[in-house]
């Protein structure tokens, strides 16, 4: 296993990991619109937030982020978790963990992100665990119906330490 | 567009000065995109001066925004016949041509646009995007010139200069471009992202002209005063150039970066590098490093693992033991994965399996015992189960396998690793049915989870159940798409489309197939159109360096190993159909599977409502009364959904060598593409090419079978052409023969001496087969020969029986049952071999599942509300 920074090449493996995984995907570009999260759109514009756990050459588990763009005057910039999943079979390794805490690290150190902020599904009780109690995030809000099938997301953020 | 001068009266380019003003007013409502107004404004203009060259471009151009592009590409075109010296007819026809995908065209029209306005910076930029696409790098060089020599304030433009001198090659010209650019720049923020990246690239232009010294001093002085703020590129590159320049320093500055991520081999493998250790060689000293390292950093799984890859003996048999009992005590389900890779060192592959074993017996739980009083973790025992499963399947011993996998079934009926496995290893073992009932049984334990769903599809499709595997996949997709298939296809899923192509091969569907294997390729030349935007975007972002990756990555896309099977598989299809023209018509007719004829009715459907609307739209109000912009890229439209057109295209051999094309340069170590390169090539009497690949195969296996196979047909096809084939072509061509096949040796001598060399290989025997083929043989001399495999001592797997009958099917041998039923006692396991009665009993119970024997309401499809087990995330 290899934690490492998303290099442009590894864009397919992690399109293919969330496809395998997730029920939220996303084709490479979308360029036009901004809000559609899209691998190659993220990687291009923050380059060093995104990154992946590799098993010799195959992605097995990736985290996709961003610096959220339209912030309000006077509000402190933050990232933004868009998809993070590992392969089933690659469990129990605490891969998201280290993947969340590299990404969390250079959202501080380069873009002097105060927090990170995530969304996840009401229901999704192992993903609320390790967001909750592994990682320490804290539920800031309930957004209705933000999924396609109507279901409630939980709008979680952690503050991040700056040395 | 851009601002125009007053024409002269007699001018065809005059306009009245109401006309003028309305004109501009047309530019700019064009630019707001007010389409409806814009269009309004144009007619306006054109009722008094019709033939005005520019207006009619303009209307043209607002026409294609609003989809009504085949009368916009109309008027376009007679816009520039009335005005041919006019920047903005030509600009509006580049605009035309670059929706259309038509880089080269577009380019032109730029470039005559430019002639009439040269110092126009919107047409400039388009043009620099353009050339870059194309990568025409001596071009955008002399544009990004202009524009920096027009703008010279304008920060990414000494940027874009600098990355074009790199893209052409001229890099001391790059590095003088941004030395002059930092020149120009007062007072840079602290923290600012965009000029810390233009300085890690500065420093890599240094690094890539090899002045390390000088890109380090850079990269040090810029870390210290915080102008670049990437902390690990700046560690990154800091390593990665002390190494360079043998400094004191670099231990260190590896070791701060395993500090920094103890998870990341590059960085043990460049602490060891500069420590002149490879992970291949002394292996004592890198072992004793790494055993510091994995004390330093306990949670770390790097160390420890790179040192079951070095040590040898004694040491591994210690160091393997503690890993396997912790991965086994852990649970982890991918351990056996993990050190699978370990097997080709058979001493290790023993070590481990021994190991193994002795966890299991240690764990096996005593029934004389009572449960309360066992000793270890009832879970370890379970997880040896599976990773001796895994461990024997892997090597093919799969009743051993299966039946450990049935112990810990009833150990634990609700793990779905271990019915993954079982599917896995029933698979291998040639049960495609038994597969795919195991694998659905391991997704009824966890029907939210995706991961399993998608198995359980995959093993469908195997098994040939293409619209139950469709059923299973729509349960995570889109439900307003078409058919999940659509939405799996606009999601470019790689894996489904090449599953489902396969599957239709198989089936004998090859129109089915062969339009999975082009929604591949198409997904490939997506990625490549993607990166259009950035052009432009990344370096007004400044994020340049990921910026050059993406070029490079585009440059190389078409090496990604699904576009080179879809691109091989296809090929076979193209040359066989053309070979045999029956096979393509005779599977024409009811191709299509039930599902995919109702997806089809549905998207027909969907297509006409739209239709339908968009017609009621358009006559209960004026053609005009949407602003909705549509853009100016042609959509994809699918005017051939059976493949039935491109089946029975009278170019299958061009389109194969298309496909085929981008693989000479970016998959030369794989000799499957050699292979299809020369059954393409010698079709079309391409000789030269058919002798190169045939070159290329022999450097990289010159006893593969395939090759073999192609060796003779060669020499067969030169000595039975009526004329020999011309200078020089001809002559190389038989030269690269003469090589591999001695004049002297007749090809008949030449395949029994191959199969002499290669008596106990399956492969080598049905080479040996085709080649005869080739040659005339009788069907009984190759009938002879094919059941030779059936001898005891022959080596071969369920792959190459499969392909032996179908080959003997394809001959319309009278022996194929006879085949199969010796095949069908060979491999115990398989059900590959059965008779059709058998089958058909097979393939209804293998849609069966454990869980609906019990489950009286559904059909064993649950629906997904949620999906436990994973980390889900955002729409």
């Amino acid at each position: 296993m290899n934690i490492r920074r998303a290099k442009i090449e590894d864009l397919p493996g992690m399109q293919a990991c969330n496809l395998r995984n997730l029920p939220e995907n996303y084709s490479m570009k979308y360029f036009m619109s901004p809000f559609y999260p899209a691998y190659l759109y993220h990687c291009a514009t923050w380059p060093s937030i995104s990154y992946v756990a590799e098993d010799k050459g195959r992605i097995v588990g990736y985290i996709l982020a961003k610096m959220e763009e339209e912030i309000a005057e006077g509000e402190p910039a933050h990232g933004h978790v868009t998809s993070i999943s590992v392969l089933r079979s690659y469990r129990r390794l605490g891969i998201a963990k280290k993947l969340m805490l590299q990404s969390q690290e250079s959202m501080a150190t380069i873009y002097r992100a105060s927090y990170v902020s995530l969304h996840v599904r009401k229901s999704n009780r192992a993903a609320l665990s390790l967001y909750r109690d592994t990682l320490g995030f804290e539920v800031q809000d309930i957004e209705q119906k933000y999924y396609a099938d109507g279901e409630d997301a939980y709008g979680m953020r952690l503050m991040l330490k700056h040395d | 567009m851009s601002k125009k001068a007053v024409a002269p009266k007699e001018s065809n380019r005059y306009l009245s000065s109401k006309e003028s003003t309305l004109f501009k007013e047309l530019l700019s409502l064009y630019e707001a995109k007010q389409l409806k107004k814009g269009l309004k404004t144009a007619d306006q203009i054109l009722k008094k001066h019709p033939e005005h060259g520019e207006t009619l471009c303009m209307k043209g151009l607002v026409l294609v925004h609003m989809g009504r592009r085949e009368e916009g590409v109309e008027l376009v075109r007679k816009g520039i016949r009335m005005d041919l010296t006019s920047h903005i007819v030509w600009h509006v026809f580049g605009l035309i041509q670059k929706g259309e995908k038509k880089y080269e065209d577009a380019l032109k029209s730029y470039t005559q646009a430019l002639r009439f306005d040269k110092d126009n910076m919107n047409l400039l930029r388009d043009v620099a995007q353009l050339q870059t696409q194309l990568r025409v790098y001596d071009g955008l060089v002399e544009t990004r010139h202009t524009l920096l020599r027009l703008r010279p304030t304008a920060r990414q433009n000494w940027i874009a200069l600098a990355v074009a001198y790199h893209l052409s090659g001229h890099l001391a010209e790059a590095k003088k471009v941004l030395a002059e650019y930092e020149k120009t720049l007062k007072n840079v923020p602290h923290y600012d992202v965009e000029h810390s990246e233009t300085l890690l690239y500065h420093v890599r232009v240094l690094e890539e002209l090899e002045q390390h010294s000088e890109a380090l001093a850079l990269l040090d002085v810029s870390a210290k005063d915080r102008t670049i703020v990437d902390k690990t590129a700046i560690m990154e590159i800091r390593a990665r150039l002390l190494l360079k320049l043998k400094s004191d320093e670099a231990e260190h500055a590896w070791k701060v970066l395993v500090e920094h991520n103890p998870e990341c081999y590059d960085y043990y493998k460049g602490y060891m590098l500069n420590q002149g250790l490879s992970l291949d060689e002394n292996p004592a000293e890198a072992l004793a490093i790494l055993h510091e390292f994995s004390i330093q950093f306990p949670k770390a799984n790097v160390p420890r693992r790179l040192s079951l890859s070095l040590a040898s003996g004694e040491e591994f048999q210690t160091l393997a033991q503690a890993y396997l009992l912790s991965g086994l005590t852990k649970g982890i389900p991918s351990l056996f994965v993990d050190v699978k890779s370990l097997y080709t060192d058979t001493t290790k592959l023993k070590s481990l399996q021994d190991i193994a074993e002795s966890i299991r017996k240690d764990t096996t739980p005593d029934p004389s015992v009572a449960s309360s009083s066992v000793s270890t973790e009832p879970t370890t025992y379970l997880w040896v189960l599976y990773f001796l499963a895994q461990h024997y399947s892997y090597l093919s011993e799969y009743l051993k396998a299966l039946e450990l996998l049935e112990l810990a079934i009833a150990h634990t009926p609700t793990l779905p690793e271990l019915y993954t496995c079982k599917a896995r290893t029933l698979k291998r073992a040639g049960d495609f049915f038994g597969a795919s009932r195991a694998m659905e049984d391991a997704r009824l334990l966890d029907g939210q989870d995706r991961f399993l769903n998608t198995k359980s599809a995959k093993y469908r499709m195997r098994a040939g159940f293409i619209d139950e595997a469709s059923a299973l996949l729509g349960l995570f997709t889109k439900k307003d798409a078409p058919s999940p298939g659509a939405d799996l296809e606009e999601m470019q899923s790689l894996f489904y489309l090449l599953e489902e192509g396969d599957a239709h091969r198989r089936a004998g569907r090859l129109n089915l197939a062969l339009k999975k294997y082009a929604a591949v390729q198409r997904v490939f030349d997506d990625y490549e159109d993607d990166q259009y935007d950035f052009h432009g975007y990344s370096l007004r972002k400044f994020t340049i360096n990921i910026y050059l990756n993406v070029l490079n990555w585009e440059d190389h896309l078409r090496s990604h190993p699904s576009y080179i099977k879809a691109a091989i598989a296809a090929s076979r299809i193209f040359v066989n159909v053309f070979d045999n023209p029956k096979i393509a018509s005779g599977n024409i007719d009811g191709g299509a599977t039930d599902a995919e004829k109702k997806a089809k009715k549905k998207a027909k459907k969907a297509q006409k409502e739209k239709e339908d609307a968009a017609k009621k739209a358009a006559s209960a109000t004026a053609p005009t009364s949407t602003n909705e912009d549509k853009g100016l890229d042609v959509p994809y439209k699918d005017d051939d959904p059976d493949g039935i057109k491109l089946l029975s295209s009278p170019e299958l051999l061009e389109l194969a060598a298309k496909l085929l094309q981008p693989l000479t340069t970016l998959a030369q170590s794989n000799i499957e593409v050699w292979i299809a390169i020369y059954d393409v090539a010698i079709r079309r009497d391409k000789h030269l090419q058919a002798a190169q690949a045939l070159t290329h195969a022999r450097t990289l296996d010159p006893e593969y079978p395939d090759l073999h196979v192609r060796v003779v047909h060669a020499r067969h096809f030169v000595s039975t052409l009526p004329e020999p084939i011309p200078s020089p072509s001809g002559p190389v061509f038989i030269e690269t023969i003469q090589k591999m096949l001695p004049e002297e040796v007749s090809p008949e001598t030449f395949n029994s001496q191959y199969l002499q060399n290669h008596s106990t290989s399956g492969k080598a025997i049905l080479a040996t087969a085709q080649a005869s083929c080739a040659l005339g043989a009788s069907l009984q001399e190759m009938e002879d020969l094919i059941f030779t495999v059936l001898r005891d001592e022959v080596q071969l797997d369920i792959k190459t029986a499969l392909e032996i009958s179908s080959f003997l099917k394809e001959l319309k041998s009278s022996r194929l049952d006879e085949l199969h039923q010796a095949f069908d006692v060979r491999f115990t396991v398989s059900t590959a071999f059965k008779t059709s009665d058998e089958l058909t009993k097979l393939r209804e119970w293998a849609l069966t599942t454990k869980a609906n024997d019990s489950k009286s309401s559904d059909n064993g499809v649950d629906a997904p509300v949620e999906n436990e087990a994973e980390l889900g995330k955002d729409a």
